[in-house]
């Protein structure tokens, strides 16, 4: 750490000797198609959208039915909304359709949540008052925010600096709000979750930033992994009449509760009929006006496709992948939802595409075209949710993971040519959608492997690398009870950035021939106690109960003199369970109203068995119920902390608690992170008061750190992970099922870092905290990879729905053939320690400085933050910092 | 009335701010004053059901919330003014 204004080459954490003077690119770098070039060109000329048309229909036809069974009434509502959708078809698409009538288009959900607009409803009219004032012209000048139109001007509303709305959709966006005043999911849940006993600690717990956000009506659905099964194997018109079959088989008999979910999926169906075949016309009337022959014949071939998938079951690779994309879209129209991974799509499109290369329908580049294409439609999926969740916590990623590799239902890896150029087209076409990880197995074929480095150098950060046989034992561990055998297992998928979630083998007849595809079988994997900041927690721990940013009171006293690290360990421990035992309860009432107001309809109908049990997801109709966890943030830094306390405090008595708390209290002599304008430790300024606490700090920096085989710390992350994976077995979700632990920070160790004071581990005031849960804290890491790996593999990692690792390796590191054989060695190596999770940047950090001065000129530069992709130019500067920051490998 | 690109069916929207032509496949503004090949979209302001109330607000034959700019051309009430 060095004080005033370091030079930005100095501003960088280095393992290894530093890198030359000049700058290194990435290794490999490929174009995609003509075709997906332009469509990505359109795309980073476009703005987040918002626009009122589906949450108008919806809100419309819902009040029409007022005294409706309340899941036929969802029904309705949502056929209205899908059937009144504007289409729009973009020039050069093979794959057609969308949330909305936006190249980046979504809406905003108010049955799920109305407050943030009633909230905001006269500062949005304001802008929009004022807003006149810039011109639409002056606002395209401003490149630094990507996408984002961060602020107001002409006839665009600005909405939390993310989403653009029209001017003239403003006020019926307000009075449809206000529709659902008092009756949307938030306020339902809000009404019932203060009966909850120790509410009010839920409300501190809030405040202080301890947790990060409730769960049933943020993203009540996501983190999961969808099922293409039934649209493939049956067609839309063969699942109406698998309803049908349900209703006159139930209706009238003691089950007849089941006629009511069949009656509202056709209901919904048929919405998405009328959608799909609104796109139909469009495409016909847009190759009415077509001049161009080609690109005339595309537009036929899709309305053919569309009206031919309107009904039946697809025919060709082609057909697949729109029908795959239909369902995809659909699922995010009912909910707003992050984290709906589409599984192991290279394997349930496998036999499609083997079929049409083998008969001469498709040939390589085709297939190339087509998932670069699948690639930008990913990438302009925008998820309009509350603004704490979509900045602070997405970065506006929306988190759909594509996975790779991995076994088959009989054992065998499961690799195939497709995913080949899956990772083929990740290479040419790198966007941050869908995101890729690779279940590493032993029994993958090295080429695969080689592939997935050659992909992984690039510097998207795609393809993560997962421990496929950790993940198969935690999925066994937590679902046994449900009926989880090992074959099942070996279906099981990412959901979200990082979220393992279980699937289940469904049998596709093609040609009639059975083949065996993955797919998702459980809903959200991921609700329940949301983003747990483990640092804050220790700092409310240390001042016994009390938040002291704020002056309030989190906790009643804990009752420890904490005279012994055993009581600090107790008193620790205490809080923690104070705070997921009443998360829980209140997230479980939040849950339990949006399964009421707002069942899931179309992820319903996907997910086995709710179409046998007649049952949506809200009622346990799939396959496996036990998804809800307990998540958390700034692992590293609680280890950290706890090992300096331990440490300086109780072992070598060099400091008394006393004296860390007043260190912590006056931020170590240094400026805040929010006065310095930098999140990153490395830039922190300090103050002429430095001299009075630079013993103390450097006590805390000098105590040892996890990720570097130091036992002393790594026993404490041992006992901690332990005891939290543990722990979390004794809460029950809404479905009565024990919780699981989840270790992800997404991008939550930015704005948790902002409100937590200075901690015991050197880590100053609002400064960042390491991201992940298995990354070192940025510039700790002093002994090299393979030292991390011996600090990550202390406890077993199948205990938990994942961990998380993040590296950042200089390009020049793995270049060429050598680097590459020397990568997948080192990955190998974390793999059979029981690693679960590694992902990295292969990027010259001195190119992130010169990114974060200059955006405009690195429109397209992706990074890897926790467990996703995203353009540079569209995150915080909180997490813009934190990855920076990251330890640099020079060498391996 | 001046009429704009928005109201015009051959608007492609890309975003808040722009879209393209679907004749000319230029791109255009949707507050671009119309050009000679405008051709009016079907929108609750040119529905003889519409009602204007107060600014970018009105309602549907006088009981639902309705606003002027809503593309109608799904909507199977819609009618020429």
């Amino acid at each position: 750490m060095r004080p005033p204004e370091p030079s930005p080459k100095e501003a960088i954490n280095y393992y290894g000797p530093k890198p030359s003077e000049s700058i290194e690119n990435r290794e490999t770098k490929r174009s995609p198609g003509y075709r997906a070039n332009s469509a990505r060109k359109l795309y980073f000329e476009a703005k987040s959208s918002a626009s009122v048309e589906f949450p108008y229909w919806y809100t419309r036809r819902w009040e029409e039915l007022e005294g409706e069974i309340p899941i036929v009434r969802r029904g309705e509502a949502m056929k209205s909304g899908f059937e009144h959708l504007t289409p729009v078809i973009y020039p050069g698409e093979l794959l057609v359709m969308g949330k909305a009538a936006y190249l980046r288009g979504s809406y905003p959900m108010p049955w799920l949540s109305e407050a943030f607009f009633m909230a905001v409803e006269d500062k949005l009219y304001k802008e929009a008052m004022e807003s006149g004032k810039l011109t639409a012209d002056s606002f395209t000048t401003i490149g630094k925010g990507g996408g984002n139109v961060i602020r107001s001007s002409g006839n665009v509303i600005s909405i939390a600096g993310k989403f653009g709305l029209r001017k003239e959709e403003l006020p019926v966006l307000m009075e449809v709000a206000k529709k659902w005043k008092d009756k949307s999911v938030d306020d339902i849940g809000h009404k019932y979750e203060q009966l909850v006993p120790g509410y009010k600690e839920k409300e501190a717990l809030m405040r202080s930033v301890i947790c990060m956000f409730d769960s049933g009506y943020t993203l009540p659905q996501g983190r999961e992994v969808i099922n293409f099964y039934y649209p493939l194997q049956y067609g839309i018109d063969g699942i109406i009449r698998i309803c049908e079959e349900g209703i006159a088989e139930t209706a009238g008999t003691p089950d007849m509760d089941r006629i009511y979910f069949f009656q509202a999926v056709i209901l919904m169906l048929q919405g998405l009929q009328s959608w799909i075949r609104n796109h139909a016309e469009e495409a016909r009337f847009l190759s009415s006006l077509e001049k161009d022959e080609k690109q005339k014949l595309e537009y036929d071939e899709i309305a053919g496709r569309l009206e031919w998938l309107s009904t039946n079951r697809p025919r060709s690779f082609h057909d697949a992948m729109q029908m795959i994309w239909i369902f995809q879209t659909a699922v995010l129209n009912e909910d707003a939802i992050s984290g709906l991974s589409p599984g192991r799509v290279g394997q349930v499109l496998y036999p499609y595409w083997k079929r049409d290369m083998e008969k001469g329908i498709i040939d390589r580049e085709k297939t190339l075209d087509l998932l670069e294409c699948m690639r930008i439609k990913f990438t302009e999926i925008d998820c309009f949710a509350s603004m704490g969740v979509v900045g602070g916590v997405l970065s506006g990623n929306t988190f759909n993971n594509l996975c790779i590799g991995g076994l088959k239902k009989d054992g065998t890896q499961a690799a195939n040519e497709l995913e080949m150029l899956i990772l083929e087209a990740g290479i040419t076409c790198d966007t941050p959608q869908p995101t890729l990880s690779l279940l590493y197995d032993e029994k993958l074929p090295e080429e695969f492997l080689l592939k997935g480095i050659e992909c992984t150098k690039i510097g998207t950060g795609y393809p993560a690398w997962v421990n496929n046989q950790v993940a198969m034992e935690f999925l066994l561990n937590n679902y046994g009870h449900e009926g989880m055998q090992s074959e099942e297992a070996r279906a099981w998928s990412i959901g979200g950035c990082l979220e393992t979630s279980p699937g289940s083998w469904m049998p596709l007849e093609l040609d009639g021939e059975i083949h065996w595809i993955p797919g998702g079988s459980a809903p959200a994997t991921s609700v329940g106690v949301h983003f747990l900041s483990l640092p804050k927690l220790l700092e409310v721990t240390l001042f016994d109960g009390l938040d002291m940013r704020s002056g309030g009171r989190v906790f009643p006293s804990h009752g420890y003199a904490l005279e012994s690290y055993e009581e600090l360990w107790s008193a620790l421990k205490d809080y923690f369970h104070r705070a997921v035992h009443v998360l829980t309860l209140t997230n479980n009432i939040q849950h339990d109203a949006w399964r009421k107001i707002s069942p899931s309809l179309v992820n319903s109908m996907l997910k086995p068995d709710c179409l046998k049990k007649g049952k949506d997801i809200g009622q346990m109709g799939s396959r496996f119920n036990s998804t809800f966890n307990v998540e958390s943030c700034g692992t590293a830094n609680l280890v950290n902390s706890l090992a300096s306390l331990k440490k300086n405090v109780y072992d070598d008595h060099k400091y008394s608690l006393a004296e860390f708390r007043n260190a912590i209290l006056a931020n170590f002599g240094f400026k805040t992170a929010q006065e310095t304008g930098s999140y990153s430790l490395i830039d922190q300024v300090a103050t002429e008061e430095y001299h009075k606490w630079k013993k103390i700090h450097k006590a805390g920096l000098d105590a040892p750190k996890f990720g570097n085989d130091d036992e002393y710390v790594d026993r404490i992350m041992a006992d901690w992970e332990n005891w939290f994976c543990s722990m979390t077995h004794e809460f029950r979700s809404l479905y009565d099922q024990p919780l699981y632990a989840c270790q992800i920070s997404v991008s939550t160790h930015g704005p948790m870092g902002a409100v937590t004071l200075a901690s015991p581990d050197g880590r100053l005031c609002g400064t960042t905290f390491s991201d992940g849960s298995m990354s070192a804290f940025p510039g700790t890491d002093k002994n090299g990879p393979y030292a991390l790996f011996e600090s990550a593999s202390c406890w077993n990692h199948s205990l938990s729905q994942n961990s998380q690792m993040n590296m950042k390796i200089h390009p020049s590191v793995v270049k060429g053939r050598e680097g590459s054989r020397k990568f997948l060695e080192l990955i190998r190596a974390y793999m059979r320690k029981g690693g679960f999770h590694v992902q990295f940047n292969i990027v010259d950090s001195r190119m992130l400085k010169e990114a974060q001065a200059e955006p405009d000129k690195f429109r397209s530069l992706l990074v890897r933050v926790a467990g996703f992709t995203q353009y540079w130019v569209e995150l915080g500067k909180q997490i813009q910092d934190e990855v920076i920051s990251r330890t640099e490998y020079e060498e391996l | 009335m001046e009429n704009n690109c928005k109201d015009c069916k051959y608007y492609l929207p890309v975003d808040v701010f722009k879209g393209i032509c679907k004749i000319e496949k230029t791109n255009i503004g949707p507050d671009d004053l119309s050009c000679i090949q405008f051709e009016r979209l079907p929108k609750c302001k040119f529905c003889r059901k519409y009602k204007a109330e107060k600014e970018f607000l009105g309602s549907c034959l006088g009981e639902t919330i309705a606003y002027p700019d809503m593309n109608a051309s799904k909507c199977a009430g819609f009618e020429w003014f």
